[in-house]
C-alpha cells in the first residue's frame, strides 16, 4: 500500500482502523448467525419433503405380504435423515464448488453404502407384479385367500398409454396456441386487449372444481362424455389463460428491434416470428410445455368425471382403483403402482429444471 | 442507389402528430445526416424510409416510384439499429447471412459476400462467435455487414455510434466515411451529436418537433444558421446569444451600444460564436470569471454586462487569469443577427464591436 506517500492522512487513518476490525466482526457474526438460520431452515423443511416420497420408494420395493415392515422403514430413515443434514451442512460449509461437489459426492457415496448394507438385503420387485400380471389382484388377494370380487383392471400400459396421450395432446395444444395467442397479445394493439389480458388471470383464480357440473353437461350434448378427446379439450381450456400470460412475459422481453431487423433484411412477418422471434422463446415454450405435460400427467378430477370405461382410465384413475381396491390386502403393491406413476413426472422435471427456474424470471416481467 | 423524397409526409401515433409536414429530397449516392435533439422525430423519418412505419399521409418516392406501400422486405434497405439489433441466437456468419436467405442467393455466392462483407468492416476473424462474445465496437460493424451485404439502395443509419467509446466513435466516423466513398450508396445518418453529422455527411437535415428546420451543407448551418435554433444546435462550444435591441443602425444591449451593419429593427438577438471572440484593446469588457482548459483550446468564461459570455482561445497554457479585466472583440462579418420574434436571421445583418 502507498500509505507513505499520504503520512498525515495515514496517522489519522490508523485511529480508526480498530473500530474497522470491530465492525467487521460484527458483520461476520451476522452473516453467520443468518447462515446458521438458514440451513436450519432447508434442514427442517426438506425432510418432510423428502422423507414420504423416500418411504413410498422403499415401502415399494421391500414390503412383503402385503404389509410394510416397519424395521425396514426405520432402518433407511436412519440413513436418510444423516444424509439430508449432511447435505445441507456440505452446501453451508463448503468454500468453493470443487469442495462442495467432493463433499456431496463423499455424502452420496456414503448414503449409498449405509443403504445398501441396512435395507438393501430386504429389496425386491415383486411388488410390481402388476406390470407383468394384468390380473394381479387377484392374485394378490388369492395370497390371502380372498378370491372373489377383484376389480377389472386393464392392463398397466394402457393406461399409462391414455396417460401420455391425455398429457401428450394437452401440451401440443396449449404450447401452440399460447405461443401464437401470447405473441399477437405482445406485440399487437387491438381493441379490448387490455381486458383481455386481465381476464386471463381471473380466468385462472376460479376453482376449476366449480364448473364440473356444467362441463359435464357440456361434454354429454357433445357426445364427448367418457372420450380421452373431450378430457384433453377441458383440460386444455383451463390450462390456456396461464400458459398464454406466461409466454407474454417472454414475448415482452424480445427486443422489438430485432424483428424489424428481420423484417427489413427480407424475411415476412410468419418468417421473422418463426426465425427471430421463437428462438428467443424457447425456454418460455418448454416451460409452458414440461406444466402443461406433467399437469395433465398428474389429472385427476376431469378424468374421475369425466370417464368411465376401463380402457379410457389413465394412470391416476388407475391408482385410484387400485388403492380402493388392494389397500386393505397388499400396502406393497399400492407403492409400487405409486413409484410407476411418479417415475415420467419426476424425470421430466429434473431434465427441464433449467427451464422452468427461468419461466419464473420471464414470468415476472409479464 | 436510390433517389429519395419525402413530399408532404405526416406521421401521426394516435392522435400524436409526431411529423406535422416534411419535405425532403436526397440525391442519389448521397451522404445526409438527420440530425435533432432527442424525441424530435430522426428515427421515425427512418423507419418510415425503411417501411417499418406507414406514413399517415404524403408520399415516400424511391427513385420517382411512390413506396408508401411497399413492404419493408421489399425495399432493399439495410439499417443499422441504434442497439444494432443482432440476432442473439445465430453466430455472426449467420447473422450476416441472413438477409441472402430471403433472397435465395446461391449457398457459394452467399457465402463470398459474406466473407466480403465481413473483410470490408474487418470482422472477419469473428464470424464464428456469438454477438454477446462480441464488443460493442464489433457488435456495430457487424450490424453494418448486415445491413451491407444485400447491397442495399438504401442505406439507414440509426446513432450507430452512440454506444461507443470516444476513440472508437472517431475511428468508426472514418470507416463509415470512407466506405460510404467506396460504395457509393445513398445514406442517411440519423444523430444528434452535431459533429458526427458535421464531420460525415454531406448535407445536413436539422430536424425540431417533426419539423425542418435547415437543409444544407455542415457549412452553410455552422456559418448561415436559418434561425436560433440551429445556431445554439450547431458549434461546440455553444454560441453565444445576446438579445438587444435594434435601432437605427445600432444594436443597444444593456447599456452597450454594437453598430449595426444591414436592416434590422426592434429586438434582435446577436449570435457570436466563442471562437469567434478575441481579446483585445477594443471592443466590450468583462471580467473572466472562470477557465476551462480544454487539450488544445481554452473556454473563459467572462462575466459582462450582458451576462456571462464564452470565449475559445487556441493554445494549451491559459494568457489570461480569473478575476482579470478584459476587452473581448470579434470581426463584423463573424457576428449573426437574428430576429428575437420569429427567431429567424436576418441575412445580411452584422454588428460590430463596440469602439
Ligand atoms: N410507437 C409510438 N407511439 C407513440 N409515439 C411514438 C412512437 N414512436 C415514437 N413516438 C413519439 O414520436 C416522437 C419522435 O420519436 P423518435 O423515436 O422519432 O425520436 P428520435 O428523434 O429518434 O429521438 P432519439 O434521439 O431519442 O432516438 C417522440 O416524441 C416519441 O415519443
Ligand atoms: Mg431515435
Amino acid at each position: 500500500m502507498s500509505v507513505q506517500a499520504i503520512p498525515k492522512a495515514s496517522t489519522a487513518a490508523s485511529e480508526p482502523a480498530a473500530d474497522w476490525d470491530a465492525l467487521a466482526a460484527r458483520a461476520r457474526g451476522v452473516r453467520r448467525t443468518k447462515a446458521v438460520v438458514l440451513y436450519a431452515f432447508l434442514i427442517a423443511v426438506s425432510l418432510p419433503i423428502i422423507l414420504p416420497y423416500f418411504w413410498l420408494v422403499t415401502i415399494a420395493f421391500s414390503a412383503r405380504s402385503g404389509v410394510a415392515e416397519t424395521a425396514v422403514l426405520w432402518r433407511s430413515m436412519a440413513v436418510v435423515v444423516p444424509a439430508v443434514v449432511a447435505f445441507w451442512l456440505t452446501a453451508a460449509l463448503a468454500q468453493s464448488r470443487r469442495q462442495l461437489w467432493i463433499g456431496i459426492a463423499t455424502v452420496a457415496a456414503i448414503a449409498v453404502f449405509a443403504f445398501a448394507v441396512l435395507v438393501g438385503p430386504d429389496l425386491h420387485v415383486g411388488n410390481f407384479i402388476f406390470l407383468w400380471e394384468p390380473d394381479f389382484a387377484s392374485v394378490v388377494r388369492s395370497r390371502i385367500g380372498e378370491v372373489k370380487g377383484a376389480v377389472q383392471f386393464p392392463n398397466v400400459w394402457h393406461a399409462f398409454g391414455n396417460s401420455i396421450l391425455i398429457a401428450g395432446a394437452q401440451t401440443a395444444i396449449v404450447v401452440t396456441v399460447a405461443s401464437l395467442a401470447a405473441y399477437y397479445l405482445s406485440r399487437f394493439q387491438f381493441p379490448g386487449r387490455s381486458s383481455m389480458l386481465r381476464s386471463l388471470l381471473v380466468l385462472h383464480a376460479f376453482p376449476v372444481l366449480t364448473l364440473i357440473v356444467p362441463m359435464f353437461l357440456m361434454l354429454y350434448w357433445i357426445g364427448l362424455l367418457d372420450t380421452l378427446s373431450g378430457v384433453i379439450l377441458v383440460l386444455v381450456a383451463f390450462e390456456l389463460p396461464f400458459a398464454i400470460f406466461i409466454m407474454k412475459g417472454f414475448y415482452d422481453a424480445v427486443p422489438w428491434d430485432i424483428e424489424m431487423s428481420a423484417l427489413t433484411d427480407g424475411a415476412s412477418r410468419r418468417q421473422a416470428f418463426v426465425s427471430v422471434v421463437l428462438p428467443q422463446v424457447r425456454n418460455g415454450i418448454l416451460a409452458i410445455a414440461v406444466f402443461t405435460f406433467i399437469r395433465g400427467w398428474e389429472e385427476y378430477i376431469f378424468v374421475f368425471t369425466f370417464l368411465i370405461r376401463n380402457s379410457n382410465w389413465t394412470m391416476s384413475l388407475y391408482m385410484y382403483w387400485v388403492r380402493d381396491d388392494v389397500m386393505g390386502v397388499d400396502y406393497g403393491v399400492v407403492s409400487a403402482v405409486g413409484v410407476f406413476y411418479l417415475v415420467p413426472s419426476l424425470i421430466l422435471y429434473m431434465a427441464a429444471q433449467r427451464y422452468l427456474m427461468q419461466m419464473s424470471i420471464g414470468g415476472v416481467k409479464g | 442507389m436510390a433517389k429519395i423524397e419525402f413530399r408532404n409526409v405526416v406521421k401521426r401515433f394516435g392522435a400524436i402528430e409526431v411529423i406535422p409536414e416534411m419535405n425532403l429530397v436526397i440525391e442519389d449516392g448521397e451522404f445526409v445526416a438527420l440530425l435533432g435533439p432527442s424525441g424530435c422525430g430522426k428515427s421515425t423519418s427512418l423507419f418510415m424510409l425503411a417501411g417499418i412505419y406507414l406514413p399517415s399521409g404524403g408520399e415516400l418516392l424511391f427513385d420517382g416510384h411512390v413506396v408508401n406501400e411497399v413492404e419493408a422486405r421489399d425495399r432493399n434497405v439495410g439499417i443499422v439499429f441504434q442497439s444494432y439489433a443482432l440476432y442473439p441466437h445465430m453466430s455472426v456468419r449467420d447473422n450476416i447471412l441472413f438477409p441472402l436467405r430471403f433472397k435465395k442467393t446461391p449457398r457459394d455466392e452467399a457465402f463470398a459476400r459474406v466473407k466480403a462483407a465481413a473483410d470490408l468492416v474487418r470482422v472477419a476473424e469473428l464470424l464464428e462467435r456469438r454477438p454477446s462474445e462480441l464488443s460493442g465496437g464489433q457488435q456495430q460493424r457487424v450490424a453494418l455487414a448486415r445491413a451491407l451485404v444485400k447491397e442495399p439502395q438504401l442505406l439507414l443509419l440509426d446513432e450507430p455510434l452512440s454506444n461507443l467509446d470516444a476513440s472508437l466513435r472517431l475511428s468508426m466516423r472514418t470507416e463509415i466515411k470512407s466506405l460510404h466513398e467506396q460504395l457509393g450508396v445513398t445514406t442517411v445518418l440519423v444523430t444528434h451529436d452535431q459533429i458526427e453529422a458535421t464531420t460525415m455527411a454531406d448535407r445536413i437535415i436539422c430536424m425540431r418537433a417533426g419539423r425542418i428546420e435547415q437543409v444544407g451543407t455542415p457549412d452553410d448551418l455552422y456559418l448561415r444558421p436559418s434561425s436560433l435554433f440551429v445556431a445554439g444546435f450547431i458549434g461546440s462550444p455553444p454560441i453565444n446569444l445576446i438579445a438587444g435591441e435594434a435601432e437605427a443602425g445600432t444594436v443597444t444591449v444593456n447599456g452597450a451600444r454594437f453598430p449595426l451593419e444591414g436592416g434590422a429593427s426592434g429586438s434582435v438577438t446577436v449570435g457570436l460564436r466563442p471562437e469567434h471572440l478575441r481579446f483585445g484593446e477594443t471592443g466590450f469588457a468583462g471580467r473572466i470569471a472562470q477557465i476551462e482548459p480544454m487539450g488544445r483550446e481554452i473556454l473563459y468564461v467572462v462575466e459582462t454586462g450582458m451576462g456571462a459570455v464564452r470565449v475559445l482561445e487556441q493554445g494549451s497554457s491559459a494568457g489570461h487569469s480569473t478575476g482579470e479585466q478584459v476587452m473581448i472583440g470579434f470581426l463584423p462579418e463573424n457576428s449573426l443577427v437574428f430576429e428575437t420574434a420569429r427567431q429567424k436571421l436576418i441575412a445580411g445583418a452584422h454588428v460590430r464591436a463596440p469602439e
